[in-house]
C-alpha cells in the first residue's frame, strides 16, 4: 500500500510540473508588470520588479521549461537524483510563495503563468506545502511515472483522483482558467481569451489605427470623393473619440467634414458631419 | 498655430456636429461660482488703491483695505506693493458702491512654484527638471527656507520629485516653503494603475498650479483660466507628450483645448476651465493633498494661478481637494 502511494506521488508530481510547464509557456499575464495599490498605497514599480518572482517573460519561460524537463525525467527514470530535484523545488517554491504571501499582498506567485496573477492566498501556500511533502513521499518509490502507467492499479488510480481533486480545490487558478474560457460569469472577457479590455478612454491607440479604422469605414467611403486634400486640418482626441478634419467641397462651397473615429480595441465606430463655417449641415454615422 | 481657447472653441463645435449637443454642462449642482481674479505688474499702489499694468496694456485699478493680505514671499505688509513686481489679485465683493463694487482680498506678489524632477543639488540650490513643456530651471533654497523643505522633501537628491513655492528674485527662483509632499519614490518609478482599470466618471484628487511669475519675477502671470492635464493624447495635434508617465490615477485622454469642470471640494467652488498644457509633470506626482479632507492619491489637474486662486485655492498652500469632471461629451453627458 506504501508503494502504491509512493507510485502515485510520482505521477501526481509529473502531472503538476508539465501543467505547470504548459501554463508558464501558453498563458501570459494579463498586465505584465503591472503594479497595484496595497491598502490605498501604490506598489512603486521598482520594487515590484524587485520583489516578484515572475518579473520577466524570459524568466517565467526559463523556469517552466525547466519544470517540464523535470516532470518529463519523473516520468521517465526512477533515478535519486530526479526525485531529490523534484524535492527541492517544491520545498523552494514553498519559501517563495510563503514570501510573497507576506512580502507582496498585491502579487500572484505566477506558479502556473498568467492564471496566478491574483495575490497569494493561504491555499496557494498550503498547495505548495503539500506538494513538498507528496515530493517527500516519492523519493522511496520504486517506479518511474510511465512503468507506473503502464500498469495501472485500481488504488493508484483513486488515490490519484483524490489527490487531483484536492489539487483543483487548492488552486484558485481554476477559476481563472474557466473565467477565461468564459465558463464562469462576472469577469468573463467579451474581447476575446486572454486579452483584457483597456477602456477606451485610456487605451493607447495609434493614429495609423485611426486612419486605417476610418479608410475601411462606410463614412469614409460616403464622403471620400469631396474631400479636397489629403492632409487633415486637425487631429485631437477626447475620451474615446479621435477627430479628424478634413477640408471638402460641397455644391461649389467649402465646407469641412468631421469624422470621428471610435478609440476601442474592437468593433471601432466611425462617425461623420460635414459642416460650412459655423454650421453642422448632416451627420451620420 | 491657434491659442489653446481659440482652438477649444473649434473642436467644441466639430465634436458636437458629429456626436451631437451634450445634455449637460458638468458643473455639479450648488457648486460656487469662481472669483474674480486679476493680474498684472504694480504700478503704483497706496493703502486704499492698486494699479496695476494689465498684460494687454492698459491699467486695473484695484481697491485696497486693511483686510487685504498681501504675500511676498510670507505674510507681509503694503510696503511689499513696489512698481515692477508681478501680482495676482483675488477679489471680493466690498458691498459698497451699491453692492456692485469689488476689491482686493488676497494679493501675491511674484509668487511662482517650481515642480518636478530633481536633476542636481547644490549647497543651497537644485537644478530642476520641470517636464519637456517648462524646460529646467535652477531653485535657490535659502537657509531659512531649507528646513521647511525638508521637512516634507527628505529625499533632496537626483532623481526624486520636487514641488516648492518660490518667490521671484533677480537671482531666479527663490523657495520659499514646499508645495506639498514629496512621494517616497523616485521620479521615474511611478505605479500605474492597471491597464483594465475602468475611467471614473469623475476623477478625484490633487489639484496644484502652475507657472506664475517668470524666472526673474518680471513677467505678468497667465491671466487666463487654464490647466495642464496629466494625460494628454500624444498623437496627431492633440498636444501630448509621446514619453509622458500614465499617472497613477486612471486618466481619460483629452486634447488642448479640451474643457474639463474643477471643482473645488473644500471651497466649494467649480469652473469649466480648457486644457491648455500636458500636464506632464503632475502625472509623475502620485501624492495626496490634504487642504480640507484627505483626497485620493493623484495630482489630477495642475491650473494657471489665475484659475486655481479664482477657485478659493490658497497659491502659497498649494493644493486643494479636487473633483475633475468632463463638459458633456455628446451623447454621454457626464462621462468621458
Amino acid at each position: 500500500m506504501v508503494t502504491v502511494f509512493q507510485n502515485t506521488q510520482v505521477l501526481l508530481l509529473a502531472a503538476v510540473l508539465l501543467i505547470a510547464c504548459l501554463a508558464k509557456l501558453t498563458v501570459r499575464e494579463e498586465v505584465p508588470g503591472a503594479p497595484d495599490h496595497v491598502h490605498g498605497v501604490p506598489v512603486p514599480a521598482g520594487l515590484a520588479r524587485l520583489t516578484t518572482a515572475h518579473g520577466g517573460r524570459r524568466m517565467t519561460v526559463g523556469v517552466g521549461v525547466g519544470e517540464g524537463m523535470l516532470g518529463l525525467a519523473l516520468l521517465l527514470t526512477s533515478h535519486l537524483s530526479v526525485r531529490l530535484a523534484t524535492t527541492v523545488v517544491f520545498a523552494a517554491a514553498t519559501w517563495v510563495v510563503s514570501e510573497l504571501r507576506v512580502r507582496r499582498p498585491d502579487a500572484g506567485c505566477g506558479c502556473f503563468g498568467g492564471l496566478s496573477g491574483k495575490k497569494v492566498g493561504r491555499r496557494s501556500v498550503l498547495r505548495a506545502l503539500l506538494f513538498t511533502a507528496a515530493a517527500v513521499g516519492s523519493l522511496g518509490a520504486p517506479l518511474a511515472g510511465f512503468d507506473v502507467l503502464l500498469d495501472v492499479q485500481a488504488q493508484v488510480g483513486l488515490v490519484l483522483v483524490v489527490e487531483l481533486g484536492l489539487f483543483a480545490a487548492l488552486s484558485p487558478e481554476l477559476s481563472t482558467l474557466l473565467r477565461r474560457r468564459g465558463l464562469l460569469g462576472g469577469g468573463g472577457l467579451p474581447h476575446g481569451p486572454g486579452r483584457p479590455a483597456t477602456p477606451c478612454e485610456r487605451r493607447r491607440s495609434p493614429i495609423q489605427e485611426t486612419y486605417a479604422t476610418l479608410y475601411d469605414s462606410q463614412a469614409w467611403t460616403e464622403h471620400e470623393n469631396l474631400i479636397a486634400s489629403a492632409v487633415p486640418l486637425d487631429v485631437w482626441r477626447e475620451g474615446c473619440w479621435r477627430f479628424v478634419v478634413f477640408p471638402a467641397r460641397l455644391d461649389e462651397r467649402d465646407v469641412e467634414i468631421v469624422f470621428a473615429v471610435s478609440t476601442a480595441d474592437r468593433d471601432r465606430t466611425v462617425r461623420s458631419s460635414v459642416l460650412t463655417a459655423e454650421t453642422a449641415l448632416s451627420s451620420t454615422s | 498655430m491657434q491659442p489653446p481657447h481659440r482652438r477649444g472653441a473649434n473642436r467644441r463645435r466639430y465634436r458636437t456636429a458629429v456626436l451631437g449637443a451634450s445634455a449637460g454642462g458638468g458643473i455639479p449642482d450648488g457648486a460656487g461660482r469662481p472669483l474674480r481674479v486679476v493680474t498684472g505688474i504694480v504700478l503704483d499702489a497706496s493703502p486704499h488703491l492698486l494699479v496695476l499694468g494689465a498684460p494687454g496694456g492698459g491699467e486695473t485699478r484695484v481697491a485696497m483695505s486693511d483686510a487685504t493680505a498681501v504675500w511676498h514671499g510670507g505674510r507681509t505688509g503694503l510696503a511689499a506693493l513696489r512698481p515692477g513686481r508681478p501680482a495676482i489679485v483675488r477679489l471680493k465683493a466690498t458691498g459698497d458702491a451699491g453692492g456692485g463694487g469689488y476689491g482686493a482680498d488676497r494679493v501675491w506678489l511674484g509668487i511662482s512654484r517650481v515642480t518636478g524632477t530633481i536633476l542636481a543639488c547644490g549647497r543651497d540650490s537644485v537644478d530642476v527638471d520641470m517636464g519637456p513643456h517648462r524646460g529646467r530651471t535652477r531653485v535657490a533654497i535659502p537657509p531659512n527656507a531649507l528646513e521647511r523643505v525638508l521637512v516634507r522633501h527628505p529625499r533632496l537628491e537626483p532623481g526624486y520629485l520636487i514641488d516648492v513655492i518660490c518667490v521671484g528674485s533677480p537671482d531666479g527662483p527663490r523657495a520659499v516653503r514646499p508645495g506639498t509632499s514629496q512621494p517616497g519614490y523616485r521620479a521615474d518609478d511611478l505605479a500605474a494603475p492597471e491597464v483594465t482599470a475602468p475611467v471614473p466618471e469623475v476623477l478625484r484628487g490633487t489639484a496644484t498650479w502652475f507657472g506664475g511669475a517668470d524666472e526673474r519675477g518680471t513677467d505678468v502671470p497667465d491671466p487666463a483660466d487654464g490647466a495642464a492635464y496629466p494625460a494628454v493624447d500624444p498623437e496627431g495635434d492633440a498636444g501630448g507628450c509621446a514619453d509622458a508617465p500614465s499617472g497613477c490615477v486612471a486618466f481619460p485622454y483629452l486634447s488642448i483645448g479640451s474643457e474639463i469642470v474643477v471643482h473645488n471640494e473644500c471651497g466649494g467652488r467649480a469652473a469649466a476651465v480648457p486644457v491648455v498644457e500636458c500636464g506632464c509633470a503632475a502625472a509623475r506626482f502620485c501624492d495626496r493633498c490634504a487642504d480640507c479632507d484627505a483626497t485620493p492619491r493623484g495630482r489630477i489637474v495642475e491650473l494657471t494661478p489665475a484659475a486655481f486662486a479664482g477657485l478659493g485655492g490658497d497659491l502659497e498652500s498649494g493644493c486643494f481637494n479636487a473633483a475633475v469632471r468632463p463638459v458633456g461629451t455628446a451623447g454621454r453627458a457626464v462621462s468621458w
